[in-house]
């Protein structure tokens, strides 16, 4: 009988158990939506087990959590290696060389994974305070997940990364620089078969299902997964303000449909921007100065905007 | 069952210790509160995240890093604050994101914690360490005041600067983040309490901040306490960045 369709991972399993087998949610929390549509992905719970093949998956610790696995003989998991917490001898142990290896080392993304093959016990964890997600993917499902928020993922899970097209360009010629504030790259998960992918948010997570055609304004780094059905385009805000020269804002405009999820702690981009010369793929921009005379959305010069 | 103008949940024992300090209300997953037209509601435990709905021509202001999300409709202005060359110099910012709605807008720090919620009566100032503010109401002066003495500076815990945040002829709304978790205790006339110096949060204005060296011991010579002294409201946060100076 499965008659519970779990309202995270959309999966449907039998009813009657307290957390969701698929993806470790609490089936009996109420759901947190805000206003706006947020939902917050509750935090799985402590011990709350996850079932992937012949393998099981236990979420230990609430405030950094540690993903425990039981591998099944013959059933593999791959990872990065700074993720990789503890494991029991029994378990084999092998690299995984990635593709793009020159392209990866540019990006600040490791060169290598690792392998791990049951029978045995393995562990993984972040390092910072927040939460495990696990994402259950059926097979031909792709997300794709914003850079260092792997954890580990199933073999049935076949990766790959892109540039993601959200960009400006400040400058022209020699000086020309270009910016990116999702980094330089986004991880591709797609599934072959069924398979679990888990990922680790920083602070809390929320998730949001975005109709056909509509869009909201995200800081980059706040971005955790999103469906590969959503697309993300820069977005420049620039503050109306007496003297015309506030810095800019740079968001991602994330358009649905599709679901997507961020985290309530991100990183900053730091660096003053006062224009650009060139937005990404269906860049916008949104200049909320009334006065035309202070209305100037694309800056030919480096200088800061002073009227 | 949750006060509609902080968010604090009203069927809970008042928990205070018996040293006198009060934890901070522990807001409800998506409590919701509400002050003039602007509504706020806050979600996450671990490094909450305060959303408002603002209505057409409603106010909050912020400090730009802070911004997590919006809708489009809610337009973005910059201000500037006073003596912005002190204010940069001493490495504070010097200049505030205004929101103006109709529209929804969400903020948060970069840091595990607590979401604090002040609600302002009119004239009543209130002193914050700087880099804790979140966001607050229009009707919500920013300023910021000069700790007395240069000890007080250097040693004093919160460094050169207070933010002061005074509502005006109106109720207004101040949000603070707190490292870890906060809590909160008033002092009478005169009474005295030392804090470790990364420990200081908020505290009304009249309430005076000064450094006071540790007395224990050779090793602590170079140290000292922030020693608050009242008559006011103080608060604390219980995962700060050590300023013992030796």
């Amino acid at each position: 009988m499965s008659d519970y369709v779990c309202p995270y991972c959309r999966l449907s399993s039998e009813a009657g158990s307290r957390t969701c087998p698929n993806c470790g949610a609490p089936a009996d929390a109420r759901e947190l939506r805000d206003d706006e549509g947020w939902v917050e992905q509750p935090p799985i719970r402590d011990m709350a087990r996850i079932q992937f093949g012949q393998s099981q998956c236990q979420i230990a610790g609430t405030y950094v959590p540690v993903a425990e696995m039981t591998l099944a003989p013959g059933e593999q998991v791959w990872f990065s290696h700074h993720a990789l917490l503890w494991a029991d001898p029994t378990t084999h142990l092998a690299a995984r060389q990635m593709p793009k290896g020159w392209d990866r080392r540019m990006s600040g993304m490791p060169l290598f994974m690792m392998e791990a093959s049951g029978p045995g016990h393995i562990a993984f964890s972040d390092n910072e305070a927040g939460e495990v997600i696990a994402v259950p993917l059926e097979a031909g499902q792709i997300i794709d997940v914003a850079v260092h928020r792997f954890l580990v993922a199933t073999s049935t899970v076949s990766y790959d990364w892109f540039t993601p097209q959200v960009w400006w360009i400040l400058g022209t010629g020699s000086e020309k620089e270009k910016f990116r504030p999702m980094g330089w790259a986004m991880d591709k998960f797609t599934a072959e078969q069924r398979g679990l992918l888990l990922l680790h948010a920083r602070g809390n997570a929320f998730i949001r299902d975005l109709r056909k055609g509509e869009q909201i304004y995200v800081a980059p780094r706040a971005v955790v997964y999103m469906d590969h059905s959503v697309d993300m385009s820069i977005h420049m805000e620039r503050p109306a303000s007496p003297r015309a020269h506030w810095m800019l804002i740079p968001m991602v405009r994330l358009d649905g449909p599709g679901r997507v999820a961020i985290q309530s702690q991100y990183e900053f981009e730091p660096e003053a921007h006062y224009g650009w010369n060139e937005l990404g793929p269906d860049g916008s921009w949104r200049n909320w100065n009334s006065d035309p005379s202070r209305w100037r959305p694309v800056v030919k010069e480096r200088e800061p905007l002073y009227p | 069952m949750s006060c509609a103008t902080c968010g604090a949940p009203l069927d809970v024992a008042n928990a205070m210790s018996e040293s006198g300090w009060r934890a901070a209300p522990r807001l409800r997953e998506m409590a919701e509160f509400r002050v003039g037209n602007v509504t706020c509601q806050i979600a996450g435990q671990v490094v909450p995240v305060a959303e408002f709905t603002l209505a057409d021509g409603e106010v909050i202001f912020f400090e730009q890093h802070t911004l997590l999300w919006k809708e489009r409709t809610v337009a973005l202005a910059g201000k500037n604050l006073n003596q912005r060359g002190q204010r940069t110099i001493a490495g504070m910012p010097h200049a505030v994101i205004e929101a103006r709605g109709p529209g929804r807008i969400a903020v948060t720090r970069d840091a595990s914690g607590e979401v604090v919620v002040l609600p302002l009566h009119p004239e009543v100032e209130t002193d914050v360490r700087g880099h804790a503010f979140l966001a607050a109401t229009q009707n919500v002066g920013y300023d910021f005041v000069k700790i007395d003495k240069l000890a007080s500076m250097f040693h004093g815990g919160p460094g050169m600067y207070l933010d002061r945040f005074v509502a005006g002829q109106t109720q207004g709304l101040l949000l603070l983040h707190g490292y870890g978790n906060v809590f909160q205790r008033r002092l009478g006339v005169g009474e005295k309490i030392l804090v470790e110096p990364g420990g200081f949060l908020y505290k009304d204005a009249p309430v005076t901040i000064s450094p006071v060296p540790v007395q224990s011991g050779a090793g602590f010579r170079h140290a000292n306490w922030a020693e608050l002294t009242g008559p006011g409201r103080v608060g604390i946060q219980s995962m700060y960045v050590h300023r013992h100076i030796v």
